[in-house]
């Protein structure tokens, strides 16, 4: 097949979808655009909850690199020396400590178990944005006692009732109110509501916080132990860096990336993902196929005396199928850009109204590679679905496609 | 020219069997206008398309310029169709989605020993001399059956063949536009010396053929000059 050939195909091709049927050209591209955004929408959509929760798991649990006790201990121990350790190190922004305590809420007459967390309010403002996520009241001041902050979904709301309730509240507490707590250990104190947070991070909102002070009142000692130190790397360092680093400088605790971590907790539900969205792309596909099968089909069945004709005049059986092949991957390029912008204003509107529900907020996670690998994809599977047909109806002999 | 040697075409319907051709021989020379005239179902069409190399002899032997067609692979024959032979059909059979320039030009686009400013300037002379150049760009819907017909005629001229063969042409034409392209086929063959053989059933076309071949139930049964 010489340039000459192509070029007459190509001819032919664009005439056929300038003049043809116009209707039918962009209900083609249509269809194909759907595919497109159909096979890019929902790995997108598991990429955008994955990284969100991502996000969160960073923000509001373990940082880039966390710190717990070394196998068979309890705490990680010897906590000012070792967070003197991490904050000295080059790439660290800052580490602080956590520990955690069950307690029992109780606001009049409404009682609530709740995880009750520790923290040093200043150094947590490095690692986590728990403080911009304060829809009431203020954050904790470092010395602070005796306030809390609790998240939105703890506090409940006043007009909603109990049995509406979709996770069991407090009813209604507000910022200046009183909530006890009893520790469990004999210790028991009347708190006052300093904020009121949301995060969308269910297990931070479902969690109370009291500064470091209050938590060494609730144990009646120094604190010089933590459930765990999370840690914050400055920007350009990497969270390997930083945990090699930790290791290297004798930081004698378990070190772990959100990597590591991620891979041991999300692992299962990634594979899950990872399995839908083979399915959903492969569905895509058939559908994508099996489409452009049809289109091309019916298009060549409808042209056979014409293929027929131009036989007879001497125009080759290789620029007859190209004919229709460029028409396919025209379609198919159309059709795929259309998919695209699509895609990508659904990513940027979704930016702003992320689906939300009560266990995660998601925007469609999409980058550059995902829209080109998916682009070609279906361009390949455009392009079988095109030339099939048409190489079938190229071979036909001239009498029998002019007959028809 | 054209040498035909007992040319057969049976086309087997479940157990009947139909002599379309039965044994044709026949020599067309370079120059000819020759007319292939008879009944409706006598062969004409079927010998055309043979002569055409458009479909298949079951026997027999078509030897166009000392060429053996039988020996032609199918490659080999759509070259030959492109570069020797020009056919005008009896429904003009445009391409619909391409201009009449784009028509005309087309099989002269897939020549490979024209350049593209050679097919434009050849093409627009083809159809200046058909009078169509005004109507280059138009579409072949926009135009009458008449100067459909010579557009066809004009792509069949492009690639200036050795013979033009032409099915009916004057069928879907009234006695003036069939007459203008008849007389259109006479100049080209007066002009140019192009050897047109045209199948036809209208009895006053033999006025303008140099010879005319009569079939009937696939047999030549009258050759004469005209």
């Amino acid at each position: 097949m010489g340039k000459k050939e192509l070029k007459v195909a190509f001819l032919l091709a664009l005439r056929s979808l300038q003049r043809g049927s116009r209707s039918s050209a962009i209900l083609t591209v249509l269809i194909i655009g759907m595919c497109f955004t159909n096979m890019i929408f929902l790995p997108a959509l598991f990429n955008g909850i994955g990284k969100t929760i991502t996000e969160q798991i960073v923000d509001y649990e373990v940082g880039n690199v966390l710190v717990s006790p070394k196998s068979g201990d309890r705490y990680v121990t010897d906590l000012d020396a070792t967070l003197d350790l991490i904050n000295g190190m080059p790439g660290v922004e800052r580490a602080t400590p956590h520990i955690s305590k069950g307690g029992t809420l109780t606001y009049r007459k409404k009682v609530l178990g709740a995880t009750v967390r520790a923290i040093k309010p200043v150094d947590e403002k490095y690692v986590s944005p728990l403080y911009t996520k304060m829809i009431a009241g203020s954050y904790l001041g470092e010395d602070d006692t005796g306030e809390v902050i609790i998240g939105k979904p703890i506090a409940g709301d006043a007009s909603v009732k109990e049995e509406d309730e979709f996770q069991a509240s407090l009813g209604g507490v507000r910022v200046g109110d009183s909530i006890s707590i009893d520790f469990g250990n004999g210790y028991v104190k009347d708190y006052r509501v300093k904020g009121i947070y949301y995060t969308g991070w269910t297990q931070a909102d479902s969690a109370v916080y009291i500064t470091w002070s209050d938590m060494q009142l609730v144990e009646g000692k120094t604190l010089d132990y933590a459930d765990y130190i999370t840690v914050k790397a400055k920007p350009g360092y990497s969270e390997t860096f930083i945990k090699n680093e930790l290791q290297q400088y004798g930081v004698s605790q378990k070190v772990q990336t959100t990597a590591d971590l991620l891979s041991k907790s999300m692992g299962r539900a990634l594979q899950s993902f990872a399995i839908i969205n083979m399915v959903s792309l492969i569905v895509s596909i058939i559908i994508t196929t099996v489409v452009l099968f049809i289109v091309i089909t019916i298009k060549t069945l409808n042209s056979r005396r014409q293929i027929g004709i131009l036989k007879a005049i001497g125009v080759d059986k290789g620029v007859i199928m190209h004919n229709y092949g460029f028409q396919v991957i025209i379609l198919a390029i159309l059709g795929i850009l259309l998919g695209m912008v699509i895609a990508v204003l659904m990513a940027v509107y979704m930016q702003y109204h992320p689906i939300v529900t009560p266990e995660w907020s998601a925007t469609l996670y999409l980058t550059p590679m995902d829209l080109v690998t998916n682009g070609l994809i279906l361009f390949g599977a455009a392009i079988v679905a095109g030339y099939v047909p048409a190489y079938q109806v190229s071979r036909e002999d001239i009498q029998t496609a002019m007959r028809s | 020219m054209i040498e035909i040697d007992d040319l057969r075409k049976i086309y087997v319907m479940g157990t009947v069997e139909v002599r379309a051709l039965d044994g044709i021989s026949l020599e067309i020379v370079k120059g000819e206008f020759v007319g292939i005239m008879g009944a409706s179902g006598s062969g004409k069409t079927t010998l055309l398309h043979m002569l055409g190399l458009l479909d298949e002899p079951t026997s027999g032997k078509i030897v166009i310029d000392g060429t053996d067609i039988a020996g032609l692979g199918d490659y080999e024959k759509t070259m030959f169709r492109l570069y020797r032979l020009g056919y005008v059909f009896q429904d003009y059979a445009l391409v619909p989605d391409l201009t009449v320039f784009e028509n005309v030009a087309l099989p002269a686009m897939l020549r490979r020993d024209r350049t593209e400013d050679e097919t434009r300037e050849h093409s627009y002379d083809i159809l200046k001399k058909i009078g169509l150049y005004d109507r280059k760009d138009h579409l072949p819907r926009e135009l009458s059956g008449g100067q459909q017909q010579r557009v066809s005629i004009a792509r069949a001229m492009v690639n200036h063949p050795d013979i033009l063969f032409a099915d009916e042409p004057c069928a879907n034409l009234d006695s003036e536009n069939s007459r203008m392209v008849l007389e259109l086929f006479k100049e080209i063959n007066e002009d140019l010396g192009q050897t047109i053989v045209m199948v036809s059933h209208e009895d006053w076309h033999k006025d303008y053929f140099h010879r005319i071949v009569r079939l009937r139930d696939g047999k030549v049964v009258g050759d004469t000059a005209h």
